[in-house]
């Protein structure tokens, strides 16, 4: 379609279009129409980015209308198939993490056994196999994590639970079984969660008494391969 | 100490990490102000329901595409959630997916507007709809808060449907003029 076509002149009526097309006024097929343009046309793109922004200001005024809890039972059920099992809810549940980490209780926790996304698997020696470390930041630190570990794929997935950055630091982690030395998994990232491939030797050394540690180290982790900096959280795994 | 917004933020980058318990606080903290758009919009409440589930699975498959800092986290989120009901009123069935157009917003540079406005500064829009008739300001708030369409702005001002039509192109471009001002 021609610049000619539109029924308005030039690019002020391309200003009007966008502003239509962000208020929701066009025609289905107009507005189809707008939406391929403004995909193909760079100044269509910061023209609606103006309205959008502008118009935005006016988004206080839609009430906050609490919704039925069926609706968010079943956006899970229709992302993740079945209602998440109790376990993993357990799992998944980062405030009972915080809630269990302000109560000094547990802090940091690593499960080994099977992929906690799926329903829990019914053999029993499955289940004997899943381990919990829980580990306290410590004294001086919070900096606390849980550590989830997948056998399926072999991965560890930390979250952070709190702990801020540190300029020219990163936090390191590691893990130790019995008296060995500890062994780098590397650098985590505060700000998000982190997955860790573990080496086939370091999948072989998760057992209970497997104790992780987060310790804080120049940028980059230690250049050694042995932790330099103070440990600033600690934990060992546990059967639950 | 961290903004409510800087917040949600983080919990939409963690949706997009696939953290299920940072959508479900996610959830928690925003489908109020996201069903009270589908609900204004809609005006029915199992249809308002039906889309605000939509809304959600949309927040968790697209997370990834929210840039943190270009946007503010709550009007992208609004943004999803009042293009879905658009796409609704449009047709019963959505054929367009309006969250790329949503979404393209990410590509504008940080808007110091947004943080004027948390603050308690009278709205760049709200100045100048000021400016304009008020009946006129009236039709472009129903068109934006509620999904009016020019049949349904021209029955309630009473006007034929070709008047609204100029009426409101000719406000639109009045008030686009005065938003870059």
């Amino acid at each position: 379609m021609s610049m000619e076509g539109h029924d308005s002149d030039g690019l002020d009526g391309d200003k009007v279009l966008v502003g239509e097309y962000v208020l929701g006024l066009l025609d289905a097929a107009e507005h189809d129409r707008m939406a391929r343009r403004i995909a193909a046309e760079p100044a269509l793109r910061a023209e609606l980015a103006l309205w959008q922004n502008r118009l935005s200001s006016l988004d206080r005024e839609f009430a906050e209308t609490p919704a039925p809890a069926r609706v968010f039972e079943k956006v899970e059920a229709r992302l993740f198939g079945a209602p998440a099992s109790p376990l993993a809810g357990f799992w998944n549940n980062l405030l009972l993490w915080r809630s269990l980490a302000a109560g000094g209780i547990a802090v940091a926790a690593v499960a080994i056994g099977f992929n906690l996304m799926q329903p829990p698997p019914l053999d029993p020696n499955l289940f004997a196999t899943q381990l919990v470390a829980a580990i306290q930041a410590q004294e001086g630190f919070g900096v606390e994590f849980v550590a989830l570990y997948n056998a399926a794929t072999g991965e560890v997935r930390l979250t952070a639970l709190s702990g801020e950055a540190i300029p020219d630091k990163d936090y390191e982690l590691w893990y130790i079984k019995g008296e060995e030395p500890a062994v780098s998994m590397g650098v985590l990232p505060v700000d998000k969660r982190t997955e860790i491939a573990l080496s086939r030797e370091a999948r072989s050394k998760f057992e209970p008494g497997t104790v992780l540690a987060i310790t804080l180290e120049q940028k980059g982790g230690s250049p050694t391969g042995v932790a330099q900096g103070p440990i600033v959280a600690l934990g060992k795994a546990t059967p639950i | 100490m961290t903004s409510p917004g800087a917040e949600i933020a983080e919990l939409i980058a963690r949706t997009a990490l696939r953290d299920r318990a940072a959508f479900r606080d996610l959830y928690g903290r925003t489908s109020a102000k996201l069903f009270g758009v589908t609900l204004r919009i809609l005006r029915d409440r199992s249809e308002a329901e039906e889309a605000l589930q939509e809304v959600y699975v949309k927040i968790w498959q697209r997370a990834d595409r929210y840039v943190a800092g270009a946007y503010s986290p709550i009007s992208w989120l609004v943004a999803v959630a009042r293009n879905h009901s658009l796409d609704i009123l449009r047709a019963r069935k959505p054929v367009n997916d309006d969250i790329e157009a949503a979404l393209d917003i990410a590509d504008a540079a940080p808007d110091p507007e947004q943080a004027a406005v948390a603050g308690g500064e009278r709205s760049r829009i709200e100045s100048c709809l000021g400016e304009l008739d008020a009946d006129k300001a009236d039709a472009v708030r129903g068109a934006y808060l509620d999904g009016f369409s020019y049949d349904e702005l021209a029955e309630r001002h009473r006007v034929p449907l070709n008047t609204m039509r100029t009426w409101l192109r000719r406000s639109l471009l009045k008030l686009r003029e005065c938003l870059s001002a």
